[in-house]
């Protein structure tokens, strides 16, 4: 719309007007008392106007707590998937929303909307229309004005209503808020642009009314010196991991997903809000955990403070104070940055290296193969399973739908692998583009859908997503060295981009694959990496812990060997797959060597789950593993705060 | 609890001791968060170091087993320092001077070596409780389970008494409740020697205030669940009947209760879902959840709530009360309760301390009893200028050690508990994804030192053997557990810690040593 249309109503024919709306469309009103305000539908409950605000944030109603994503049913014909984005309860009028939450919403927009499209949220937040009705007083611990969300609403409303004396200002956003106009049209009269200096008039007494004021100018500044500081100790042994923080958080979207299997043959993926306050959101199956007590509890703080909105320009907090209402051991985001700032001027430190950087990565916009949306899988069917190490199997799966075939386009670096009723799990594609038929995984039984996929028998159906993820940059690689250095099954990552390197031989120099693990039988490809080695420039290195007959190796770790590589190294690349402290080890020593951290290509395994930067499981520090990795830069690494 | 919840905020000294209060009653822990910050202090007792202690101004590690021997010795020093409250213990209080003989030789010196603490510690705790105006002690089943549990709670009625820190606000001893309705259940005589409100069953005066509504009925004591697992075991409990309790993982000696449990005639379980100790019942009668039913839970304050059904039972499952209506009246007894108000009603009639407490009057908020009449307005604080028996009456409480002990054979000691995300023998907790991914299991906790001196690494499994049996469980090393003390969450079913806990009782009510079981570990092979 061209310009902010302006009407008034007559306070005593507001009930009037929600009557009308409630005739088409079912209006959702502010009902009860004191702390337990909730949105009801006007035909079962009372309306009030005697509240501060929303027990629970409006997100609640475009972002359920459970949704299903879709559902599998086992025929004669296979497996048949399909989409519930769209089952929901439909049109909605949203009445009496606050500033906060508004703002809320036009994150929630910006997050789940643009780059990979959420279908349930897109399909939930059409059908809703918001009226904001601006506050007049403030809560306890409300400070919207601090972050410059509130005190009025701005944005994410369709409708937007202020109490000027006996009637409202009324203020169109939006298309939906013009229909609603036109909808009850003899009881909204057009108002002059004087009044929207009342308003602003009003807005001022209200700020000034605001017991908590901050001055949050030079915040980023202040998070960045006090990333380490002693007080975070305190907040976490105070947290008790009880997640109410983030359940009523109005700018908190990650999900995690769950199997809900009805029958043997059919079931349904369900997805319900996650905490990253939970120890476990991080934790995976074999006990690593890349936040402890500290970095889980100041990462909330973080990505409300800074990480949402270094990545989306939105504030992350809109500064309702739910957070600091509910915890039920006085954790304050607040307190916490009176805290920062009080350190701050206490005692000089330095800005932490990775709280200064901006590294920004374009956010791949790439278009999903699955014309079922975003969380519903392909079904495709295992051809061939081959027992590649004792722990590790090769599995072959080719597409139900032979055109997803034709179409595919080798871009990303892993698929989302579906059990139907077990999960899914995120599976390396160690294959090149030149794989067009068929579709490689390998795997390690490790947890409970890989163990499940461990027993599958060729003929059996799966599902596939993606692929997702950032892959190795392939061109930029022509013409140099290249150091493959993967541990055990590790060396599946890699492969990706062996495979077309081996392909494609005499665009590169000399190539050295460095393969290590514990024994020689833990590791993958075993005959392919004898075979590799008879290829011209390939040679093949491996560092074992204990000795073999198998091959020469060298027993110890695989940084002895760098040294005798003997390579120019200006003119090599390192692509390195293994832990986090492994891969510091390895590039320290390239560094030494000779290399540029921008060399060092190295892939960041984190807890992937939706592959799309939504679910918020990989997140590291503003960065989705998933999107903008897993593979990075040893000089990008650096710069993520130490928590993958 | 003598006081309420919220009268915790308010206290000037908040002592914990054997209560993971901001783990187990969060609610609780956030009124003590409050005291913090208007400067109360917190004083903590406990062989593990809770999330508490982080915020604790003093802090006990004390050896588990061993309270009584520490409130002597801190009623020791209260005496000998002359930190008594005289005026209150001759005017509201008898049989003072019986104690103050039988203390005489607990210095802190002689508990120092039996509660592996510093006399100092003990001297300190003791005069900072009795100089403190607003001191409150919060105690669970740290105290209870032991078998000093009886004595150890009469000395904390000691103690409170002589410093006068009963019958006002922000004081006296709060046990808090482990479950919801632990003490509904308790008041109603979910208890083997009552009837409801506390009233003996050899009081003419009782037999004769029942029989009138209930018509004629045996009124004999019967016998408490360690005796009734007994009595199954020889042959001599023919039948028995569970409501939601889950002992196979919650009693102690878990052999023993799955041998009763096989061996008796008829089992009838009624809970909510089929628990580990339905899976032995010969019929299981399916409950309804707090979701489903109407009626009212009493809390740890002794507040009465209401509560609300949001759902209609799933499938064939029925509130507790309908299932027993039915029950009752298939052995012939006449019943015409029609709703849990109408339960109520009779709860006014037959328990003074209930007399006023009406749905009608609950609908907003709960009422605490005693509240006798229906103008009442409940009662907040116990023993207000009078106490309920007329004079606080002294106990001495002799320190002895019975059961469980170090030996060369089982040289830990193992304490039980629980965590944060996970109820009791997780029933309910361990089947909702959001709280079971926290916590998929069990874990023994246990020193740095003791798994360096075993050779035990981090997540390395490790067998538990006590003088019952044998578990194993991933080992959790951390510093936050006294040396050569081990402890084992009790909600696993895989790692059933009660197999290891012992028949060792209090004497004066039969309460299982829970939390001092004489172990020795070894990593698995």
């Amino acid at each position: 719309m061209s310009e902010r249309r302006l009407y008034t109503l007559k306070k005593e024919s507001l009930n009037a007007v929600l009557e009308i709306w409630n005739q088409q469309t079912p209006v959702y009103v502010p009902s009860g008392r004191e702390k337990d305000i909730t949105l009801q539908p006007m035909d079962e409950a009372q309306r009030t106007e005697d509240y501060i605000n929303l027990t629970l944030p409006v997100k609640e109603m475009v972002f359920e707590q459970k949704e299903a994503l879709f559902s599998w049913e086992r025929g004669e014909s296979g497996i048949q998937v399909e989409n519930l984005a769209h089952r929901h309860a439909g049109n909605r009028i949203l009445y009496g929303v606050r500033a906060c939450d508004t703002y809320g919403i036009a994150y929630t927009d910006r997050f789940y909307l643009k780059e990979f499209l959420d279908p349930n949220y897109q399909s939930r937040r059409e059908t809703v229309t918001i009226v904001a009705v601006n506050c007049l007083r403030a809560g306890k611990h409300c400070f919207c004005t601090s972050v410059g969300t509130g005190v009025f609403s701005t944005i994410g409303h369709d409708l937007a209503l202020t109490e000027l004396e006996e009637k409202y200002l009324v203020e169109v956003a939006t298309e939906k808020g013009q229909d609603l106009i036109d909808a009850a049209a003899k009881w909204f009269a057009p108002a002059v642009s004087q009044l929207l200096q009342d308003k602003e008039t009003l807005r001022q007494q209200v700020e000034e009314s605001f017991p908590l004021k901050m001055d949050l100018t030079n915040l980023w500044d202040d998070m960045a010196r006090t990333f380490d500081a002693d007080f975070w100790l305190d907040e976490a042994h105070a947290c008790i991991g009880c997640t109410g923080c983030t359940n009523v958080c109005p700018t908190c979207t990650c999900f995690n997903v769950v199997e809900e299997k009805q029958q043997e043959d059919r079931g349904e993926r369900v997805r319900y809000w996650d905490s990253c306050q939970s120890d476990h959101f991080t934790r995976n199956a074999e006990h690593h955990n890349p936040r402890d007590a500290v970095s889980r509890v100041r990462y909330r703080i973080y990505d409300k403070l800074k990480y949402i909105e270094e990545r989306f320009g939105y504030k992350g907090c809109s500064g309702c104070g739910r957070c600091t209402d509910v915890c039920p051991t006085y954790i304050s985001i607040i307190d916490i940055i009176h805290a920062m700032q009080q350190t701050v001027r206490e005692q000089a430190t330095e800005p932490a290296v990775h709280q200064m950087t901006a590294m920004r990565h374009e956010i791949f916009d790439r278009e999903i193969n699955s014309r079922r949306g975003l969380y519903a899988p392909d079904v495709a069917t295992i051809t061939r399973m081959k027992q590649e190490t004792p722990e590790i199997k090769r599995m072959f799966v080719k597409y139900d739908d032979p055109s997803l075939h034709e179409h595919y386009q080798h871009k990303g670096q892993f698929f989302q692998v579906t059990v139907f009723g077990e999960g899914e799990v995120p599976l390396s594609i160690p294959y090149g583009p030149e794989q067009q038929d068929e579709l490689v995984f390998d795997f390690k039984n490790v947890g409970s859908v890989t163990e499940v996929l461990y027993q599958m028998q060729p003929g059996d159906k799966i599902g596939l997503r993606g692929p997702y993820g950032r892959g190795f940059p392939y061109e930029t690689l022509k013409g140099r060295n290249l150091v493959f250095v993967g541990s055990g099954v590790a060396m599946a990552p890699l492969r990706t981009v062996l495979e077309p390197v081996l392909q494609h031989r005499e665009d590169f120099g000399r190539v050295e694959i460095m393969a290590s693990a514990l024994r020689y039988e833990k590791l993958i490809y075993k005959e392919e990496m004898k075979a590799w080695s008879q290829v011209a420039g390939v040679t093949v290195h491996y560092a074992l812990k204990d000795p073999t007959d198998e091959v020469k190796a060298h027993n110890g770790y695989v940084n002895d060997l760098l040294p005798g590589l003997n390579l120019e190294w200006q003119n090599t690349t390192a692509l390195v797959c293994a832990s986090p402290s492994r891969i510091k080890k390895v590039a320290k020593d390239l560094m030494t060597l000779g290399m540029k951290p921008s060399d060092i290509l190295v892939t960041l395994e984190t807890h992937m789950r939706c592959g799309a930067g939504k679910c918020g499981h990989c997140k590291v520090g503003s960065h989705y593993m998933c999107v903008d990795g897993p593979v990075f830069t040893y000089e990008e690494m650096m710069t993520l705060p130490p928590e993958y | 609890m003598t006081n309420s919840i919220d009268e915790v905020s308010d206290a000037d000294l908040i002592l914990v001791i054997g209560s993971n209060t901001t783990e187990q009653h969060p609610l609780v822990g956030t009124r003590i968060f409050e005291a913090l910050e208007k400067g109360a202090q917190l004083y903590v007792v406990d062989p593990r170091k809770i999330r508490l202690t982080d915020f604790a101004h003093a802090y006990a590690p004390i050896e588990p087993g061993t309270n009584l021997a520490f409130i002597n010795a801190m009623i020791q020093v209260i005496i000998e320092e002359d930190l008594v409250d005289q005026h209150f213990i001759e005017t509201r209080t008898e049989n003072y001077e019986a104690v103050k003989a039988s203390v005489a030789h607990c210095t802190p010196e002689w508990a120092a070596p039996i509660t592996r603490l510093s006399a100092e510690t003990i001297r300190q705790f003791a005069r900072t409780y009795a100089k403190t105006d607003k001191a409150m002690i919060l105690f669970t089943m740290g105290v209870t389970q032991q078998t000093t549990g009886v004595k150890s709670i009469r000395a904390l009625a000691n103690l409170a008494m002589m410093t006068n820190h009963v019958g006002r606000p922000s004081t006296g001893i709060n046990p808090l409740r482990g479950q919801n309705n632990v003490q509904g259940a308790g008041d109603m005589a979910a208890l083997p020697n009552y009837l409801p409100g506390y009233q003996w069953p050899e009081w003419p005066e009782t037999k004769e205030r029942f029989s009138k509504v209930w018509g004629d009925f045996s009124c004999l004591r019967g016998n408490n669940i360690i005796q009734m697992f007994d009595l199954m075991d020889e042959g001599i409990m023919k039948a028995m009947y569970i409501v939601g309790e889950n002992p196979v993982l919650s009693d102690p000696d878990q052999t023993h209760t799955i041998h009763a449990l096989e061996k008796i005639p008829f089992l009838v379980v009624q809970d909510i879902f089929l628990t580990e100790t339905a899976r032995y019942a010969d019929v299981v009668l399916p409950a309804a959840s707090f979701l489903e039913r109407d009626g009212t839970y009493t809390n740890t304050e002794r507040r009465v709530q209401l509560i609300r059904k949001v759902i209609e039972p799933v499938g064939d499952c029925k509130p507790d009360w309908v299932i027993i209506n039915e029950i009752m009246k298939r052995i012939g007894m006449t019943v015409d309760y029609e709703s849990p108000a109408q339960v109520m009603d009779e709860i006014n009639l037959l328990v003074d301390s209930y007399g006023g407490i009406t749905h009608e009057r609950i609908q907003e908020v709960g009422l605490q009893w005693p509240c006798p009449t229906k103008d009442h307005p409940g009662t907040p604080i116990l023993h207000v200028g009078e106490f309920k028996r007329g004079k606080g009456l002294f106990t001495v409480n002799d320190w002895e050690l019975i059961g469980d002990q170090r030996s060369e054979a089982f040289p830990f000691i193992l304490t039980t508990g629980r965590v944060t995300h996970h109820y009791h023998t997780g029933t309910m907790t361990r089947k909702i994804w959001t709280l079971d991914r926290e916590y998929p299991k069990g874990f023994v906790e246990i020193h740095p030192k003791d798994a360096a001196d075993l050779g035990i690494r981090e997540h390395q499994e490790v067998r538990i053997t006590s003088a019952r049996g044998t578990i194993t469980a991933p080992a959790m090393i951390t510093d936050r557990i006294n040396e050569k003390t081990v402890f084992i969450p009790f909600h696993f079913a895989e790692i059933p810690v009660n197999r290891l806990t012992g028949r060792n009782l209090d004497p004066i009510i039969n309460i299982p040593a829970l939390k001092v079981s004489a172990v020795r570990i070894e990593v698995a092979s």
